[in-house]
């Protein structure tokens, strides 16, 4: 049987669209033009459901700070926290998406922490008061953190609309505020956010700026 | 069997015990190192200054830390080098967190011991103090700290013997993630030392006297020794250079009563600080 005209032109669409995936290059700049290094930029498809989320992240500790200072991760997704020094550490989240401690330890710690809820979850060491790193917990799993240079790119975007927001640890009220609309078919496709920027006031380790009693 | 166990839980600690090295070096100017109320009297001077410790973090549980240093401490002084002086010491404290995190308030017990060895050989002596202070932070860039603090100098000439109870607060601002500036507050009372030319009946009134004091040089000068009460404001700015550094810089307005006789002291530093 010949098939209806109506069912090739689908089949075509379909395969249009795979092959139309696109990249989506994110520049963000704080209010003063500045590159805006650390952002996370994230592209949210409208209506399909993504696929779950494969691989493990890492939040390494070294020298005594979390490596990366923020880390992007599909919602779902496990997160290990391995110790790197060879001093002790005690890692905490007060962040409502994902309380948690993993009381003071070496090495790398037998469970991973799964964070199972969208949000933007901020890390501390009881230790080390200094010590601070973001884990941005997304529902999709098309994201990228920016580098020096503001800039991010996010590839492979089956062709769609998105919605694309940024988040910073600094921000300014919600990454929903600055949400841009985007229709991705081949080739890239390039986006400019303007972040508004609270002031780094992150604990010092320095000597000498160090409060709370620290010796 | 108790013991052993706290043993073994202190050994294990100190197994894993965290190290901390620091340095700081740096000037202090003082308007009035003479202590002195009448202008004539009054004698200024700058000294270097440092001070290297090694600290140990011992967290014996989640809420609570325990720090035992030692350091060494000197001051040089450009003209006065009586005032010269240098001496170890030893600390320990606890400090405990009432909850999780830098935010959380918290409490440090702390004891300094230190022996002060003095050019002036005479003024050399034992000294200690015992720290209480408390904090809490009010938001993530403003903390407020304050405590109490005890401190009592034995020297073998007891001319020299000094208690001084101290109290203080101050209030932390981080402007930037490198500059942070303090506000502080301290009243003290206790035995100060002020030298005056002679003949002063109304000091002599109320206090001890040591005569023919050459620290100062001529004209010679008495040493009184009174209880003072000094109110002092202070104000410092530190910068943080990279991790392991900063840079300092402090005033300090102080005045100092003890009816009729008041005098006032400025204190000026500037420190860099290092870390390891
Ligand atoms: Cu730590």
């Amino acid at each position: 049987m010949r098939p209806s005209r109506g069912f090739v032109v689908l089949t075509v669409l379909v395969f249009a669209g795979d092959l139309l995936a696109g990249s989506l290059e994110v520049i963000v700049k704080d209010d003063k033009g500045r590159p805006g290094s650390d952002a996370v930029a994230y592209a949210v498809a409208a209506g399909a459901a993504s696929a779950a989320p494969k691989k493990q992240a890492v939040v390494d500790q070294r020298d005594k700070q979390f490596v990366p200072y923020v880390t992007a991760v599909q919602v779902g997704t496990a997160v290990i926290f391995p110790n790197s020094d060879n001093i002790r550490h005690h890692v905490y989240s007060f962040s409502p998406a994902k309380k948690f401690e993993l009381p003071l330890y070496s090495g790398v710690p037998a469970e991973p922490v799964v964070f199972d809820k969208v949000g933007f979850i901020t890390l501390g060491c009881n230790i080390h008061d200094w010590m601070i790193a973001y884990v941005a917990v997304l529902p999709t799993p098309y994201f990228q953190v920016t580098r020096q240079d503001g800039r991010a790119v996010l590839k492979d975007l089956p062709a769609g609309q998105y919605t694309v927001q940024v988040w910073h640890p600094a921000l300014k009220g919600q990454p929903e505020a600055l949400a841009q609309r985007i229709d991705v078919g081949g080739g890239t496709k390039s986006l400019l956010f303007t972040l508004p920027l609270k002031h780094d006031v992150r604990a010092k380790r320095a000597p000498g700026l160090t409060t709370g009693g620290y010796r | 069997m108790t013991l052993s166990i706290v043993l073994l839980i202190l050994f294990s600690s100190f197994a894993r015990a965290e190290w901390r090295f620091e340095g700081e070096t740096g000037v202090v100017y003082n308007s009035n190192l003479s202590n002195s109320d009448r202008s004539a009297d009054v004698r200024d001077d700058w000294a270097w200054r440092s001070d290297i410790s090694a600290a140990n973090g011992l967290q014996l549980t989640r809420d609570l830390r325990l720090n035992l240093g030692a350091d060494m401490r000197g001051e040089v002084w450009d003209r006065f080098d009586a005032f010269n002086t240098i001496g170890p010491g030893a600390s320990a404290g606890l400090r405990y967190r009432f909850g999780l995190g830098r935010q959380a308030p918290w409490v440090l017990l702390e004891d300094r011991f230190g022996y002060d060895r003095f050019h002036d050989t005479a003024q050399s002596g034992y000294d200690n103090v015992l720290n209480f202070q408390t904090g809490i932070a009010l938001s993530d860039r403003i903390a407020l700290e304050g405590g109490y603090a005890f401190e009592s100098f034995v020297s073998p000439n007891d001319f020299y013997d000094r208690q001084v109870h101290r109290g203080n607060a101050r209030m932390v601002f981080d402007v930037t993630s490198s500059l942070q500036v303090t506000v502080g507050y301290t009243y003290r009372e206790g035995d100060v030392i002020s030298y005056a030319v002679p003949p002063r009946p109304d000091i002599a009134r109320f206090s001890i006297e040591r005569e023919d004091q050459d620290e100062f040089g001529q004209p010679l000068r008495t040493a009184y020794k009174l209880l003072g009460r000094t109110h002092a404001l202070s104000f410092s700015i530190a910068y943080q250079l990279m991790k392991y550094a900063s840079v300092q810089l402090g005033y300090e307005y102080a005045i100092t009563t003890h009816d009729p006789l008041q005098y006032e002291n400025h204190l000026v530093e500037a420190n860099i600080a290092v870390a390891y």
